[in-house]
């Protein structure tokens, strides 16, 4: 047993200045909770900051730029990068935020490429940052993110590729404020699996910079947003619903 | 209503909250009749499982009476007498169509915390933190139960409510502990922890044909209650110099063939061992406390289960060469109650099973918080205390 407390004293962590910031009382908490799992809370995706992440999200694209600069060149490049796009985009008019994320649905491609298209589905899937309404008779999509402190974003979009039951593909309207190119692809799943269905968004930002601020925001969440959107979709087409907390009783204002 | 509301770190409170609704075409509304306290609750309240948020109703192992249904729900009825899992379940992905109903996709609306902490998100428990989904719990006058027809069981005429009560997560969860042990005849299983959830899995083990249970605690009357009510060797570990060496002499020196921890992350030990874990804990450095699960390991025979059902986040000190080296097989998850529930009913009607031995304290839901002191500090050699709502 005498080893054990050897052990215990040898794993003391060095003392240097920065660690012996991270011993402050104040820290203890937040430590704890990226130990095991709370680390998201930090991310804002409360709902009172969603907004906000969405809008960083459409807008905000010179920075993801910014951060993928920075994985490339880690000692100084990234806030070089972001110095660069932020006075030189207005050339670029090409997607800069893109992601893409892959869940596996237990129904056949038919059914999901069906329920896709279904006019309610979009605005259902989407409803944690979006409302998404039919246009033109049910063919094109009207798009609408509310942002913090009353600002708001929206823009028309339109099917551009139509393969049942594969693929659909829409991008925005040429008179849209934000350009966004979306697609969503079915493809079979081995075994009982069903299908897998991957979702990819691309936005190019709306002119101008948000401030370097937003990169804080920004990382990991549109990921995160198109993953959600993606097992709201698994849930609908599995089971009918979405799991929710609307009207989750609790001893706070928030249902959630 | 009134409900049992988490407000920090022990700090527990009965407060008047808004009556649940239905909101999804599966959900049902139940009146809890009965619901009880479950150590890993105790996690949460004293602050090492996070993501509570304050006002949580808490609690998630209950049975009521159904006064509500949603539109697509078939199976259950308005004023249907039912004992509901923890895990809330949906029925159609593909792990609730391979019985793994813990591992349900579609009942988690907050899955981007799990997905960060372990890859992928488990099933939504009722009352039991934002990463397994925020539901309110039921230490509560209602509850919304989401997917009715797969989470509520019906209860047979001729069976008391405490019969029953624990069939909602204690006993289906020491049931599928000891499953997993893959019980052989003339096995002989090791459970440490003589809770609830301890006391089920030793009953369960001889249910599946265990020779002999060997229950390690250190509290004399839950020892006292694993040899009266289960049949079980009792092994108190704090009069011991090492767990282990007993546990060997015990069974011919070769071990127990499986061991069940069901303790989790706050475990009680001796030595210095647990004097470092407990500092480290206590300084947040990690979240568990792990010395039961290492003897577990150490005990176990080589070649033999290793069945967890404690509840953990993530400990350091967690002898995995000594699982290699022996090739042991680890099985663990958090309870498949929807696999377990009709044969645990028929046990009790039967008279093979008889939970309601876990009840030994009971409170209205207005003193749920001197229930919970009194669980947590074991008190009056409180097992289980038991809410009437």
């Amino acid at each position: 047993m005498a080893s054990s407390r050897t052990v215990a004293l040898r794993e003391v962590p060095p003392r240097d200045a920065s660690s012996q910031e991270d011993l402050l009382p104040g820290r203890w908490s937040r430590a704890a909770s990226t130990v095991v799992a709370g680390t998201l809370m930090s991310l804002g995706l409360r709902r009172r900051s969603l907004g906000g992440t969405v809008m960083a999200l459409a807008s905000g694209a010179l920075l993801y730029q910014g951060l993928h600069s920075r994985k490339r060149a880690p000692s100084t490049g990234g806030r070089t990068a972001l110095r660069r796009v932020s006075t030189g985009a207005e050339a670029r008019r090409e997607p800069l935020v893109e992601v893409e994320r892959t869940i596996t649905v237990g129904r056949p491609a038919e059914e999901l490429y069906r329920l896709w298209s279904e006019p309610s589905t979009l605005s259902r899937l989407m409803a944690h940052f979006a409302d998404v309404t039919s246009t033109r008779g049910g063919d094109g999509r009207h798009w609408q993110i509310h942002g913090p402190m009353g600002r708001e974003l929206s823009w028309d979009s339109r099917i551009v590729e139509d393969r049942p039951p594969e693929l659909h593909r829409w991008e925005s309207t040429e008179d849209s404020p934000v350009k966004v190119q979306g697609q969503v692809r079915f493809k079979p799943a081995p075994a009982d699996f069903g299908t897998e269905v991957t979702l990819h968004l691309a936005f190019s930002p709306p002119g101008g910079a948000l401030g370097e601020a937003l990169a804080k925001r920004m990382r990991g969440i549109p990921a995160m947003q198109v993953m959600k959107s993606l097992r709201r979709f698994k849930s609908l087409a599995e089971t009918g619903e979405i799991p929710t907390l609307d009207h989750n009783p609790s001893a706070r204002v928030s249902a959630d | 209503m009134r409900a049992l509301c988490w407000n920090g770190v022990n700090d527990l409170r009965v407060e008047t909250v808004p009556d649940p609704e239905i909101v999804n075409p599966h959900d049902a509304i139940l009146r809890v009749t009965l619901s009880t306290t479950c150590g890993s609750d105790l996690h949460f309240i004293d602050g090492y499982l996070p993501t509570m948020k304050a006002g949580d109703i808490i609690g998630h192992e209950f049975m009521g009476e159904v006064v509500e249904v949603g539109r697509d729900v078939k199976k259950v009825k308005k004023g249907d007498r039912v004992v509901v899992p923890s895990f809330i379940v949906c029925g159609s992905c593909w792990y609730c169509d391979h019985q793994l109903w813990s591992l349900c996709d579609n009942t988690n609306p907050k899955p981007e915390y799990q997905q960060v902490a372990f890859g992928y998100p488990t099933a939504g428990i009722y009352g039991y933190t934002h990463a397994f989904g925020g539901y309110a719990g039921a230490h509560a006058q209602f509850v919304r139960v989401p997917y009715a027809d797969n989470d509520c069981f019906l209860v047979p005429e001729g069976l008391r409510d405490e019969q029953v009560l624990f069939l909602s997560d204690a006993a289906p969860t020491g049931y599928m502990g000891a499953d997993f042990c893959g019980i052989q005849p003339g096995a002989t299983i090791a459970v440490w922890g003589a809770g609830g959830v301890g006391l089920m899995a030793m009953r369960s083990a001889y249910l599946l044909g265990a020779e002999r249970v060997i229950a390690v605690d250190r509290f004399p009357e839950r020892l006292a209650m694993a040899e009266k009510f289960v049949g079980a060797e009792a092994l108190d570990y704090s009069q011991v110099e090492s767990v282990v060496d007993v546990l060997r002499e015990m069974t011919g020196g070769r071990g127990p063939d499986a061991c069940i921890d069901a303790v989790g992350m706050e475990a009680h030990g001796t030595g210095p061992a647990y004097a470092y874990d407990r500092a480290k804990q206590a300084l947040h450095l990690h979240s568990d406390r792990g010395q039961a699960v290492r003897e577990a390991i150490l005990a176990c025979r080589k070649g033999g289960t290793l069945s967890v059902l404690g509840v953990y986040g993530l400990m350091d000190k967690f002898p995995l060469g000594a699982i290699m080296n022996k090739g042991l097989t680890l099985r663990t998850a958090q309870q498949h109650g929807q696999k377990y529930l009709p044969r645990l009913l028929e046990h009790v009607a039967k008279g093979e099973l008889d939970p309601s031995f876990l009840a030994t304290h009971r409170f209205s839901l207005e003193d749920a918080p001197k229930g919970y002191e009194m669980f947590k500090k074991k008190e009056d050699g409180c097992v289980r205390a038991v809410f009437t709502s």
